[in-house]
């Protein structure tokens, strides 16, 4: 019944209509063969990934395993004890006084039981709480190891919501199907080699439904799964309908239709609703199946004891039941059933499991190669001569889907130079920066810059933290002083409105930076690069959609900044901004040097 | 719904009069089903108590037939009634599995009819809440409440009203039968039976209120800091700064794990109590069963039938703990909502707007988004004569979007709630949102919501398209129009040859959010859209943005003949008189919001 997925859906933006309709096409071609292959390979996948971090706390689920067989053991021990008593006091009513002693043997069983299984929640709970920080954890790094070129494919809400969500819907696999899966067969059988040895016609009666225990696991795992799948296409019909709605209530408001939209918010929960009755018709029928076996079963051994205890079965074991035998088997019939119950209960754990590791999965198969550290860091020092910030050696860069988008690109950039590269959009330029950044490895080159050399950055959407103004600037150096933040500020062109804060730099940003207009923000990223005292300054159309205030405050700051000797990189088309340049360099539409130029006025290498 | 709602910190423990009130809303709605909720909770009684019949009945039987079978052996002259237990058993295995796939089923329909309303409802509110805290959540957040909360809500019912009546049921069943058998042990086993079930729900409930309350929150706050990590992973990649962000990210995490391991320990504790209950439950009646029977006053039978009925508790009272452990996070989903109802409801009047171009004119207008550091705008004056093309110009941010809410009655100045707000969070400053904002000479919120929805146009920022055909996205403007008054405004956009040049013409779908088009083409879509309307003013926020220049031109020449002998509003980033962008030559005068 969760619709939390929703949220992937709306998150994913398709880039064009073509590439939009072939996503749409391939995930509705359910009934094609290959379709359904994929799918079934990608199950076993999944499958194959949950069993493999199960081994990673194999001790806790193998412990929790034991516990819950020992509680098992327990209650089977229990019921024979219990039938023994009964027996003992119904046979010798004046006896009684000697039977305390069993009776206190029936209340220590009681409290060890209670202790085992509560042992095995909190192991199986502790096993699935530290697999899912370690998944999370890889995760992480996974993203960390991407970059943030590489890992941008994925939509941040998107990410968060497999982070979090998916991560959590592990929970259950591990802190319970898992284990029960290892426990269900142990008291079964124990009870089994019971029952023979009181009455093998009994057992067999039991022992008749065994062979059906697997069907029961096909139904209830065929029902689980049928459930699931086509739940799954209904949900996703239903989160469609709900986010497109969500997403467009604005307009639905400006047209006045409102309540219009209300209604047909119902009408399709409501159509989703009996679409998935008809699916819970058959989900639900596979465990009224094991329901009706385990119930029937019961009655049949109850009446097969009783009449074999009137004398009425001539024939067989029955002659030599006893009330003890009887009333054991009686006991012990419904706890044969109860691991399997119990099973099934948590085989929606299983099917959630599979669903949340699938799109994990997907995450984790995003390739990291070329590995950007190695080539971006490596031997930089020992190699560059001493004035060079950073040097580009026949650099290509290929996007998925888009082939090259830059290169072959050669560069050496020595200190205290202002590059800035132009060149029409989708020439490369951001490319190009995130190359020079280390956030993506060249397909083919090399990129080596001196190690030592920190990196500001600043782009057209500077992130803003929730946290207090201070927080923000602290990123580019954890150990600033109040001053030093403040100082930052004001030669970002923030000094008036710092002084306009009364909580001055502890005042709360909301989240997202909600309370910065976008030329405010612009500073704020801007007073992040005084801040650090990187050398090297890479600086993506750092003035694009300000207005003209914001725009001369920044350009004023980058001004600074190169007078201080820090080397900047810009990537930029406005005039004053290539009026600093030391150094101007043009991107082709290739992704190529068009023209270069060194000048120290504008207007010059201009293309 | 239910009076100012005290925003509780997520640590809190809310008192009972509070918890009562955030889920009595959600109630109410449960109540218009009552008598399918009644029936279910019958249905799952039945099949519990079908399980105790059938358990106890066995055992009576098992117990009986020996006794019989023994003195039969021994000579003595017995009869046993094998027909009636006999079929005593049948019909309980029977009823068993029957009851419980019907109450399957019947209480998943009912829920799920539940649902379908609760979400039919809170879309209500969503649609009449006011956009500014629309927007200060993102859409996903507010796709979450309405998902994942409203899922939560589903345990109200089905977790935590009908198996706990059901075990009550459960329990007042067996108390009977011992009331019948063995009087002298009901009181005991009423104490015990009743503290038990108490404790199960009530008192878990209560324990795991604040872990499994403030576990959703820390979910939230654990997305929002990733996303809010991930937007800027490239700077955080520069600074070095990732390592102190993971840190960061992981103490949230961390405070998360320790809420989930109390809850853990919380229901352990729970389950090993309610398996303590119902053992100590049935030694009870064995051990007094056992005295009674020494004394004559109980049968051999009725000893083996009243522990084994006692025994069946275990289908009333195993599930319970681990339900209400997790209450919290029921409340806290109802509370969230709540959070929704009380967020809705901007005032609106019942005039009407006069057909023809309409006046604006605004007076002293401030406005500052809830939570933000300063005001979007301050003391914005300006009026625009009725059939006047003005243009009003900004930076991104600072405020054109805004303005246009406060036009179409979107946003409202009035509106306290939001006040309040700013000043919670603003630590009691002044309010600095203010002034009147007039159509026709009177202010906006006078006017009846469908006469602002007809009487003005407004092309947003943001354009929505929905996941239909062509002419259905059109037709959000007039339902009624015909397929030649679409052709019409599509070639008004530029866009008819196009339109014709698709397989599926009209009926060509655009996908989810106009997916399946460009972004020029769902811009001009939804200008054909606006020009099926006919309103005295129009607002078109940076309506070429995404057109090139000669498209823009033609689209604005398509128009102009529409446009003319209205009030028009473009609200755009720059305009030079001098050299206007294409597409808005008509414009004979601009006002600057942050100038």
């Amino acid at each position: 019944m969760a619709i939390t997925d929703l949220t992937q859906g709306a998150a994913q933006e398709a880039p064009t209509s073509a590439a939009g309709n072939d996503t749409a096409r391939a995930s509705v071609s359910d009934d094609s063969v290959t379709g359904k292959e994929r799918d079934k390979a990608r199950r076993k996948a999944a499958g194959k990934w949950l069993s493999q971090q199960a081994t990673r706390e194999r001790r806790l689920l193998a412990m929790a395993a034991l516990c819950g067989a020992l509680a098992g053991l327990a209650t089977v021990a229990q019921l024979v004890l219990l039938a023994w008593l009964v027996t003992q006091v119904i046979e010798q009513p004046a006896a009684l006084a000697r039977l305390w002693w069993p009776f206190g043997g029936l209340v220590a069983l009681l409290a060890v039981r209670a202790l085992l299984s509560a042992a095995q929640e909190l192991c199986a709970q502790k096993a699935s709480q530290r697999l899912r920080q370690r998944v999370r954890r890889d995760v992480m790094d996974h993203l960390q190891a991407l970059g943030p070129v590489r890992a941008a494919q994925f939509h941040g809400a998107d990410v968060a919501q497999r982070w979090v969500e998916q991560v959590e819907a592990l929970e259950g696999y591990f802190a319970r199907f898992y284990v029960q899966l290892r426990l269900v067969l142990i008291s079964p059988l124990v009870i089994l080699a019971i029952v023979v040895s009181q009455d093998w016609l009994a057992a067999i009666l039991l022992a008749l439904t065994a062979p059906l225990i697997p069907l029961f696991m096909a139904l209830v795992g065929m029902g689980a799964e049928s459930l699931n799948r086509e739940q799954f296409v209904a949900v996703a019909r239903l989160s469609r309908h709900f986010v497109d709605r969500v997403r467009g209530i604005t307009t639905l408001r400006l047209f006045g239709l409102g309540e219009q939209a209300t209604q047909e918010v119902t009408l399709v929960a409501d159509d989703y609703r009996r679409r998935s009755l008809r699916t819970l018709r058959l989900a639900f029928l596979s465990s009224a199946v094991l329901e009706f076996f385990s119930s029937v079963s019961i009655a049949v051994v109850a009446i097969y004891i009783g009449f074999g205890l009137l004398g009425d079965i001539p024939f067989g074991p029955a002659q030599s039941l006893t009330l003890f035998s009887g009333l054991l088997i009686l006991l012990l019939a419904p706890e044969f059933f109860q691991p399997l119950r119990t099973l099934s209960q948590h085989y929606h754990d299983r099917a959630s499991a599979l669903a949340a590791a699938d799109s994990l999965l997907e995450l984790f198969d995003t390739s990291v190669a070329p590995a950007r550290q190695a080539s971006t860091m490596a031997s930089a020092s020992v190699s560059l001569p001493g004035d060079v910030m950073l040097q580009l050696e026949a650099v290509t860069l290929t996007h998925p889907g888009r082939g090259r988008v830059l290169g072959p690109l050669d560069l050496t950039l020595k200190a205290h130079e202002v590059l800035v590269i132009s060149g029409p959009s989708g020439a490369g330029k951001s490319s190009f920066l995130q190359l020079m950044a280390g956030f993506v490895a060249p397909d083919e080159g090399q990129c080596l810059r001196r190690d030592t050399t920190g990196l500001a950055w600043m782009d057209q959407r500077p992130l803003l933290m929730q946290g207090s103004l201070a927080d923000n600037l602290r990123i580019t150096a954890p150990d600033a002083s109040d001053d030093a933040i403040v100082q930052a500020l004001t030669s970002a062109g923030l000094g008036e409105v710092l002084a306009a804060l009364p909580q001055g730099i502890a005042s709360p940003l909301g989240e997202g930076g909600r309370g910065l207009s976008g030329g405010q923000a612009q500073r704020l990223a801007l007073a992040r690069v005084f801040l650090s005292d990187a050398p090297l300054v890479l600086l993506d159309e750092p003035t694009a959609s300000l207005d003209a205030d914001t725009e001369q405050r920044l350009i004023a700051g980058f001004q600074v900044l190169a007078e201080e000797g820090r080397t900047l990189v810009i990537a930029t088309h406005h005039p004053a901004l290539r009026a600093m340049a030391t150094r101007q360099l043009c991107l082709t539409r290739d992704g190529v040097v068009g023209t270069t130029g060194e000048t120290q006025d504008s207007g010059e290498g201009a293309s | 719904m239910i009076g100012p709602a005290r925003t509780l910190g997520p640590g809190s423990t809310p008192s009972t009069r509070e918890a009562l009130a955030a889920l009595a809303p959600w109630w109410r709605v449960h109540e218009r089903y009552r008598r399918r909720l009644l029936l279910g909770v019958v249905l799952m009684a039945m099949t519990a108590l079908s399980a105790l019949g059938l358990l106890a009945v066995s055992g009576w039987f098992i117990t009986a037939s020996a006794l019989t079978g023994a003195a039969l052996a021994a000579g003595a002259v017995a009869v046993l009634d094998v027909y009636t237990p006999g079929s005593a058993i049948r019909l309980f295995a029977v009823s068993r599995t029957v009851s419980r796939y019907l109450e399957r089923l019947y209480n998943h329909d009912t829920i799920l009819r539940l649902l379908a309303s609760l979400r039919g409802s809170a879309f209500a509110s969503l649609v009449s809440m006011d956009p500014a805290r629309l927007a200060a959540r993102r859409s996903s957040d507010w796709l979450n409440r309405l998902t994942a909360d409203i899922d939560t809500l589903d345990a109200l019912y089905l977790r935590l009203a009908a198996p706990p009546v059901m075990a009550l049921l459960l329990i007042v069943a067996l108390l009977g039968i011992t009331l019948v058998w063995l009087p002298g042990a009901t009181p005991w086993l009423a104490l015990l039976l009743l503290t038990g079930w108490a404790w199960l729900t009530l008192g878990q409930a209560r324990w795991g209120l604040v872990a499994s309350r403030r576990r959703v929150t820390t979910l939230e706050a654990l997305r929002s800091s990733l996303m809010e990590a991930l937007r800027g992973h490239a700077e955080l990649e520069a600074y070095a700064a990732l390592g102190h962000v993971r840190e960061q990210l992981e103490a949230v995490e961390a405070r998360l794990l320790a809420d989930q391991w109390r809850l853990a320990v919380i229901s352990a504790v729970g389950n090993a109590l309610a398996v303590l209950v119902i053992g100590l439950a049935w030694l009870l009646l064995l051990a007094m069963g056992m005295l009674a029977l020494r004394d004559g006053q109980l049968s051999g039978p009725m000893l083996v039938m009243l522990p084994l009925a006692a025994m069946a508790l275990g289908e009333g009272l195993a599930g319970l703990p681990t339900a209400f452990s997790q209450a919290g996070a029921t409340l806290g989903a109802a509370e969230r909502l709540n959070d929704i109802e009380h967020a809705a409801g901007v005032v609106h009047g019942d005039a009407r707007l006069s057909a023809g171009p309409i006046s604006v004119s605004l007076e002293q207008v401030s406005y500052r988004y809830p939570g933000a550091l300063f005001e979007a705008f301050s003391n914005v004056s300006l009026t625009v004569e009725a059939g006047a093309q003005v243009a009003i110009c900004g930076a991104s941010g600072a405020g054109k979007s805004t303005l246009a809410a406060l036009l179409t009655g979107q946003t409202s100045l009035a509106s306290r709630g939001l006040q309040i707000r700013c000043n919670e969070q603003q630590g009691g400053g002044t309010e600095e949102q203010g002034g009147r904002v007039l159509l026709n000479g009177r202010e906006v919120h006078h006017y009846a919501p469908l006469a602002i929805a007809e009487g003005v146009g407004c092309l947003t920022q943001q354009v929505d398209l929905f996941d239909a055909s062509l002419a259905d996205n059109l037709r959000l403007g007039a339902a009624d129009a015909d397929d030649a008054a679409l052709w019409r405004v599509l070639a008004a956009v530029d866009l008819a040859d196009w339109v014709a040049s698709l397989p599926q013409g009209l009926a060509t779908r655009v996908g989810e959010g106009g997916r399946q088009v460009s972004g020029g083409q769902a811009r001009r879509i939804s200008l054909a859209r606006l020009a099926l309307t006919n309103p005295g003013l129009v607002l078109l926020d940076e309506p070429f943005s995404g057109l090139d220049a000669t498209t823009a031109q033609r689209v604005a020449q398509g128009l102009a003949d529409w446009l003319a002998g209205r009030t028009v509003i473009y609200l755009l980033h720059e305009h030079d008189l001098a050299a206007p962008r294409p597409g808005t030559e008509a414009v004979t005068r601009v006002c600057w919001l942050d100038r």
